[in-house]
């Protein structure tokens, strides 16, 4: 086999039966998942897939313009704007930012002890961009300290390698290798059990998330029309990176925005389904602003770094359309590729690693990156559209895959009218001049005629007998299968010898018509519950707990909760923000109110500015007197919920004028949970494990 | 009243499996329709447009195009794939040349996949087959996600007499064949090729059906590697059974053998 690094890197992946069962696994449940998730849409998937294209495609089209309103907006709200050209000025951003910064003050006195003359420490969430730009390693090389939360990015992290797929980082692995890796690296027995291995990472990276100088997130959202930042996680890392360290950075690819808050509800309704066939992810966070004057809690500095690296270059190119990605990782998931090389295998030609693997790997990696090293991926597919597919933005990859191949990429600016001897990007010179010579003959009926007699008498003589010949593996064909012999008698000359009756009226009488035969409709699905019962369902099959009271049984419903737990210290909202007296109640039996950022503290007691009937979520936005840590830190969150205030779906929702003016807003659906260990769902990772809401009538 | 169509049989039927193109002509014979086949024609050029090499590709679809200009007949393709190369292909193809792209447009306009068009435009679901044995149907993906054709060979299927049509799993699932792909990268066509064929043994079904030759080829030279049976068949072919080789009837049903 030929000495390029990919098809090494193939051959690797092929033969590596962890590998391989990894990749059958995530496969078969994660198209599942997909299916299933999305018949609970609202509308039909194609229209609202169709919706989110033209959507993503007008922001594409207008990206200065929105841009420009985004940045103009989030300034505004006190977020620091920085652009980034290329890799290179992101890194030296993110190294400015953490120069500059002063030492650590905390009112956690284990915490100042800790730092004490420590290298700075950088907890990140998941982002595509850092890995783009590859800040881990900038960051150790600077002598700082970055530290992955995110489940499947840490145990990658742990392991000193890369993450294996856009949404799944480990999902190469299996859970013996967790185990171990675990068991080497953190010093906990060895084991396979998930829950366990879960919750070793959580105690692990609880004291990271404290002492963190820095949090540094992704973007899956920019919204132009109020500057928020949209961010969706499921552990509730996402969450603690962004509220708890004094400064935060979030890292976004310039095209990562839309325009208003109706077309970030039409993504969330597609982005969770397609990326782990969830309704909706646990955490959507929007977030606007550095902490404000009287908050208690929340970064004081918020920076946003977008950028372009290459970007900024592929619009009106024939791979524009690349730029519409959400990053769902649905493609990767359904493509019969990746399913047999996973993520790591998706080379450059010299052996570099890209990010982005897949079928949008295969086009923005040549992309971003340069076709000269990366086009060779765009022939690794059978252009079999599972994964437009699964697009939720209805992506043409299998197109632009061809157009990679056809070196119309757009890199030197002039889109389709490159040179014609770029085509063929990726084939080795034996196969386009095969192509050519098929081409001369195909051009000219004589010669095709031609062409398939010596391939017949050419068949004949290397297999006199059987049917099929046996070619050698070398040919590439051979490799794993025969190759029937060309007919002795082509299908032109056998036409010529076929009598040609129309049998005309009287044969069609004979046969049925389709009027026997129906389409099959599916059934409108009923929307028969009340909003409060939807929401109570769709709750309970997040795991989260559905108590309904009355103003009267309010803090006897908290009281019983806290007692059944042997729970009596809280923290809370202040009484301004939860229901006249619930507090007081609480104390007069006992219960202490404790500060909202002391994290032994088991239960956090909050209010909630409204919720979505059909996804089960809970809407907290932060303000004065209503901390974020309190949804965040404790084991346990209990929520209070004005049953008029739920909505009926996420659209609904986002239209509190609160949101667009908050903070920092969290959607809460359930409490935290990862399936980052081979899929198998874990519930309490770093957010609440319990979360319990008493809906008020 | 007979309505013609031209046949373009597509160079994989012409060179490799001209059964397929004999079936396909009796088919339409005997729903009433007469078959010309133009002897200009060769390969519709997708080999070389999904290569990349945009120059040759341009060049068989020229010669496609005039050859089947010359007759304002209908286009019968026994293929997804190479009706998807003209009905998407040309127009990418011709995208920044006037002239072409609306000669390829209006060829693409008159041309239809083979049970495209018997279900779609001609309204037949039963065309008389009669088989009496386990189907099963592998839906290529240039057919299915290609030019959204799924439920018109299923029709068709479900029509055939005596037919028990089982689902192969994972059906909508890529053979590996993939043209120039199945040789440029064999170890993942193989490990592709293992899954669909031993999904397809798992139905214990006798035949399997397809509308494109190139997946019947790929996936009959993989069982045959494997010795196995190949035993992929297309559509046509099922379509073609019938039990005395002429209309279905009533009478004939109850009297004559397989
Ligand atoms: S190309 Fe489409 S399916 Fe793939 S990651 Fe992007 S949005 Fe998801």
């Amino acid at each position: 086999m030929s000495q390029n690094p990919f098809h090494a890197h193939i051959h690797k992946a092929i033969a590596n039966p962890v590998l391989q069962a990894a990749l059958d696994a995530n496969a078969d449940r994660r198209v599942q998942a997909r299916k299933t998730a999305f018949t609970t849409l609202e509308e039909p998937l194609e229209v609202l897939r169709q919706r989110a294209h033209s959507v993503r495609a007008e922001t594409i089209a207008q990206l200065d313009h929105y841009l420009e309103q985004f940045i103009a907006n989030a300034q505004a709200n006190g977020m620091i704007v920085h652009r980034a050209a290329n890799a290179e000025e992101a890194v030296n951003i993110v190294l400015k930012i953490a120069g500059n910064l002063p030492q650590r003050n905390t009112k956690d006195e284990s915490v100042v002890h800790l730092r004490g003359s420590r290298p700075l420490l950088i907890a990140k969430s998941k982002t595509m961009v850092s890995e783009e730009i590859n800040l881990n390693a900038a960051l150790e090389a600077a002598g700082l300290t970055p530290v992955e939360t995110d489940l499947g990015e840490y145990i990658v992290q742990l392991r000193g390698e890369k993450p294996s797929h856009i949404i799944t980082p480990a999902v190469h692995l299996r859970r013996e290798e967790v185990g171990e890796t675990f068991h080497e690296k953190l010093g906990i027995p060895l084991t396979t059990d998930i829950p366990t291995l879960t919750d070793a990472a959580r105690a692990a990276l609880r004291q990271t998330f404290l002492e963190a100088d820095i949090g540094l997130s992704g973007v899956n959202f920019g919204v132009a029309e109020s500057g928020a930042l949209c961010i969706v996680t499921n552990e509730g890392n996402g969450r603690m990176v962004t509220t708890l360290p004094p400064v935060h950075i979030a890292l976004m690819g310039m095209e990562r925005l839309v325009p208003t808050f109706d077309d970030l509800a039409l993504m969330l309704s597609l982005l969770p389904r397609s990326a782990t066939g969830q309704k909706i992810s646990v955490y959507t966070q929007i977030i606007h602003a550095p902490r404000g004057a009287n908050e208690s809690d929340g970064p004081a500095e918020r920076h946003l770094i977008i950028l372009d690296n290459g970007r900024a270059k592929l619009r009106g190119t024939p791979l524009n359309d690349a730029l519409l990605c959400i990053r769902c990782g649905a493609c990767l998931n359904a493509c019969p590729i990746f399913r047999e090389i996973g993520g790591h295998a998706y080379v450059g030609a010299l052996g570099e690693h890209t990010p982005y693997p897949g079928p949008i790997g295969s086009v923005i990696s040549p992309g971003l990156f340069g076709s000269a090293n990366f086009g060779q991926l765009a022939q690794a597919s059978t252009l079999c559209g599972a994964c437009k597919e699964a697009c939720p933005v209805d992506i043409d990859l299998p197109g632009m895959l061809l157009r990679i191949r056809a070196g119309l990429d757009g890199k030197t600016g002039d889109g389709r009218r490159r040179k014609e001897n770029t085509s063929g990007v990726g084939l080795p010179f034996s196969v386009k001049l095969g192509l050519k010579a098929f081409t001369w003959a195909a051009v000219s009926p004589g010669r095709f005629r031609l062409a398939q007699k010596l391939a017949a008498t050419f068949g004949r003589i290397l297999s006199p007998r059987a049917e099929q010949i046996k070619l050698p593996a070398f040919t590439g064909w051979g490799f794993s299968k025969d190759m029937v012999r060309p007919a002795a008698q082509t299908f032109r000359k056998r036409f010529k010898k076929m009598d040609n009756p129309s049998i005309g009226e009287k044969a069609q009488e004979h046969v049925g018509t389709l009027a026997g035969w129906q389409v099959k409709k599916t059934t409108p699905r009923q929307q028969d519950s009340t909003l409060v019962n939807q929401f109570e369902s769709e709750l309970i099959s997040l795991s989260g707990n559905f108590t309904p009271c009355t103003t009267e049984t309010l803090s006897d419903a908290i009281l019983t909760l806290l007692n059944e737990r042997g729970i009596d210290e809280i923290m809370s909202w202040n009484e301004a923000h939860l229901p006249a007296g619930l507090l007081d109640s609480l104390q007069r039996a006992g219960i202490r109110i404790g500060q909202a950022d002391q994290p032994h503290i088991r239960a956090g007691l909050t209010g909630a500015l409204g919720a979505a009937a059909n996804t089960g979520t809970l809407a907290i936005s932060s303000g004065t007197g209503r901390p974020q840590s309190v949804s965040l830190l404790p084991q346990i969150h209990i929520a209070v919920l004005n049953k008029s205030d739920i909505k009926k779906n996420l659209r609904e929702l986002l239209q509190f004028p609160e949101i667009r003016k908050a903070t920092s807003t969290a959607l809460i659906s359930g409490p935290s949970r990862t399936a980052d260990i081979e899929m198998t769902l874990t519930i309490g990772v770093h957010g609440p494990g319990e979360l319990h809401v008493l809906v008020t009538q | 009243m007979s309505t013609t169509i031209q046949l373009f049989a597509t160079c994989l039927i012409d060179t490799l499996h001209p059964a397929a193109g004999e079936a396909v002509v009796k088919v339409l014979q005997r729903v009433g329709v007469e078959v010309e086949f133009p002897q200009a024609q060769t390969c519709c050029g997708q080999p070389a447009f999904n290569a990349g090499m945009h120059a040759e590709a341009r060049k068989m679809a020229q010669h496609t195009i005039t050859t089947f200009e010359a007759d304002p007949a209908p286009v019968v393709v026994p293929s997804g794939s190479c009706t998807a190369m003209l009905r998407h292909g040309y127009p990418e193809l011709f995208a920044d040349d006037p002239t072409w792209l609306s000669r390829a447009q209006a060829l693409a306009a008159r041309t239809f996949e083979f049970t495209e068009y018997l279900v779609d435009e001609m309204g037949i679901v039963d065309v008389g087959a009669y088989f009496p044995h386990k189907i099963t149907y592998h839906p290529s993906c240039h057919l299915l996600r290609g030019i959204g054709v799924d439920r018109q060979p299923r029709a068709l299927l479900a029509h055939v007499r005596g037919a028990e049509l089982v689902e192969l799993p994972a059906a909508e699932e890529c053979c590996g064949f993939g043209g120039v792909f199945s040789v440029e990268h064999p170890e993942i066509s193989a490990e592709m090729l293992k899954r669909k064929t031993s999904n397809i043994e798992s139905t214990d079904a006798p035949v399997i059906v397809t509308c494109d030759t190139g997946c019947l080829l790929h996936i009959n030279g993989g069982l045959h590697r494997q010795e196995k049976r190949p035993r992929v068949v297309h559509i046509a072919e099922i379509l073609n059974t019938t039990l005395l080789q002429k209309p279905f009837t009533a009478e004939n049903a109850e009297s004559a053998e397989f």
